[in-house]
């Protein structure tokens, strides 16, 4: 339904996108995952003709992007970041409006937008206007907007940033169900457990570039090694570090005092790290062994953690 | 020409090569649409058209009632009669400018790219706002006509009222192409509001809409006489005070359709053209 081939991006000399390619089967979901600035908007607005494609192509059911660009916007559905909702309208009147201009037929339109205010749990904020809106219910309609004509591409850019855990439970089972009723979504995100929980297939991307990619399950087998995540005192952060040495991929947290360090298949190399610590009087509150996830997966192949770089895109 | 797309959730029509005709009514409906959504949005914040009003009073006000003397006695007519029209015209050029102002906030609000990213025409987004703002320039102009009476002024006729009220509208109406097309390349509102400036306050003042072309230098008499305020300001007193005027009304809807027959392709281009 949706490929991308060598798809690439410039801005001036900055390579905002490389080389990306992919391609999404109809009901499969694939997650772009990335920090700020990755290239992920600049790719989902390539993919839905909002910007010109410098190099490389793209094509939704069969129709190029750039030759094609009005049979492509038959199809698709744009939500979240590069693309809003009419801020003085209600939440209805925005999904007439956009209703009309699918020219979807009054009839079916008014049925239309009321079975997707009430599926998405909308009513009780429908009649207001936008601007009145918490920022979950916002995003929720942004969301919905996208849905109004069915589209069989549907294009999420970052649908869950800010949203509360209870919204974001909830949205996310909304996109597991579309995907379960033959849509092919592209989606945007810079949470790994978000990844992890409703893509098929994840592409890391770090400064415009795949890094990785795969199913969750492989990336993180990728990462062989389990992780031992050590609970040390208020103060001993630093020291029990330099006990630890140069093992790659150490993860510290100074908030709760937590290191990841992983460690192969073989269980004394986990002990020798304990030992060491404990022969060295660090306290150690707390221990286990576990499985890595995609923040070490992510960790492991940029070498900084997901979401906290701040880079203008 | 349609063609079936087959999709997991059943088939779909996509409209493959839609013909001329085909386009141009998508282009009415999808323009109807943005007029509609225009409409609600100014119905719903009418500070623009309340701005619009206040400013024509202003102008009204002041040179009635500051310069009038001054301008009227030099002149030997009665300014109120002379003013009238002139301001009629003002206040539907601030109407154009606020096209530019509202195109250039709309353009930087993520609903623009929702539009850019539908099957739309997307001449509609300019057209649909250019002919919401000529409307909201109607209720501007009737308004500002009622203070006028208000005042003493008295129109020739009814027919010529509206008449008066239709060229105004009109030359508002070219003008909010050009304010379309310096906010479709600019993007930026406040940069938007000092680039009218530039067009409207030299076209304003060297006009007749405030005074008589004879008061003002002689060479400066040509450009006065002829530019497109002086020639709407003439046609709309001519109407409105039931004097002829036939020259002055072709003059002032040439002006309006070159204005649009330029602008409008310029400012849907430079919509069309989006980030970069």
């Amino acid at each position: 339904m949706i490929v991308a081939r060598n798809l690439s991006k410039s801005y001036g000399s900055v390579e905002a996108v490389s080389e990306l390619s992919f391609s999404v089967d109809a009901g499969r979901i694939v997650g772009l995952l990335g920090p700020n600035g990755a290239g992920k908007t600049t790719t989902i607005s390539m993919l839905t003709t909002l910007t010109t494609i410098d190099r490389g192509s793209a094509s939704i059911g069969g129709y190029d992007v750039a030759a094609r660009a009005d049979q492509v916007r038959q199809l698709i559905g744009l939500a979240g970041q590069s693309a809003a909702v009419d801020e003085k309208l209600t939440a209805r009147e925005n999904l007439h409006l956009f209703g009309r201009l699918y020219k979807i037929p009054r009839a079916e339109r008014v049925r239309r937008v009321d079975e997707l205010v009430d599926r998405f749990d909308m009513a009780e904020f429908a009649d207001r206007v936008v601007s009145t809106y918490s920022g979950g219910q916002r995003r929720r309609l942004d969301v919905v907007a996208a849905l109004i004509a069915d589209p069989p591409a549907l294009f999420l850019d970052e649908p869950t940033t800010g949203l509360d855990p209870r919204s974001r439970a909830e949205l996310w089972e909304a996109i597991a169900q579309l995907a379960a009723s033959g849509t092919a979504i592209v989606l945007t995100t810079q949470y790994l457990e978000e990844a992890d929980r409703l893509a098929d297939e994840i592409l890391i991307i770090d400064r415009g570039a795949v890094i990785a990619s795969g199913s969750p399950d492989s990336l993180k087998r990728g990462l062989d090694r389990d992780v031992l995540e050590v609970h040390v005192g208020d103060g001993d952060l630093a020291f029990a570090l330099d006990l630890i040495g140069r093992v790659t991929g150490v993860v510290t947290d100074p908030e709760t005092h937590r290191i990841g360090i992983p460690v192969g298949d073989d269980v004394n190399e986990g002990l020798d790290v304990l030992r060491r610590l404990q022969d060295g009087g660090v306290a150690i509150s707390d221990f286990q062994l576990r499985r890595p996830t995609l923040d070490d997966v992510f960790l492991n192949l940029t070498g900084s953690p997901a979401a906290s770089e701040e880079v203008s895109p | 020409m349609t063609m079936i797309a087959k999709t997991a959730r059943g088939t779909r029509t996509v409209l493959e090569d839609p013909t001329l005709p085909v386009r141009a009514r998508r282009a009415v409906q999808d323009t109807n649409t943005v007029l509609w959504r225009d409409t609600i949005r100014t119905l719903r914040q009418p500070d623009m058209l309340a701005f619009a009003v206040v400013m024509g009073v202003f102008f009204l006000v002041l040179f009635n009632y500051v310069f009038g003397g001054s301008i009227g006695a030099g002149a030997g007519i009665d300014y109120l009669a002379f003013l009238v029209p002139g301001v009629l015209v003002i206040t539907a050029l601030q109407g154009a400018q606020q096209t530019s102002m509202g195109l250039a906030a709309d353009l930087t609000e993520g609903v623009t790219d929702r539009f850019r990213s539908l099957p739309m025409s997307q001449v509609a987004v300019i057209a649909g706002r250019t002919l919401a703002d000529a409307a909201r320039n109607v209720a501007g102009l009737l308004l500002v006509a009622i203070v006028s009476i208000v005042m003493g002024y008295r129109f020739a006729s009814l027919p010529g009222a509206l008449g008066a009220i239709a060229v105004a509208t009109a030359i508002g109406f070219g003008f909010s192409w050009l304010g379309a097309a310096i906010a479709a390349k600019v993007r930026q509102p406040d940069m938007v509001g000092m680039l009218s400036m530039f067009w409207l306050f030299p076209l304003m003042l060297a006009s007749t809409a405030f005074a008589p072309a004879e008061t003002m230098p002689g060479w400066l008499q040509p450009f006065v006489i002829y530019q497109p305020i002086s020639a709407a300001s003439d046609a709309v007193r001519a109407l409105a005070n039931g004097t002829a005027g036939g020259a002055d009304l072709l003059l002032s809807l040439g002006w309006t359709i070159l204005l649009v027959a330029v602008f409008a392709p310029i400012s849907i281009r430079l919509y069309r053209k989006g980030t970069p």
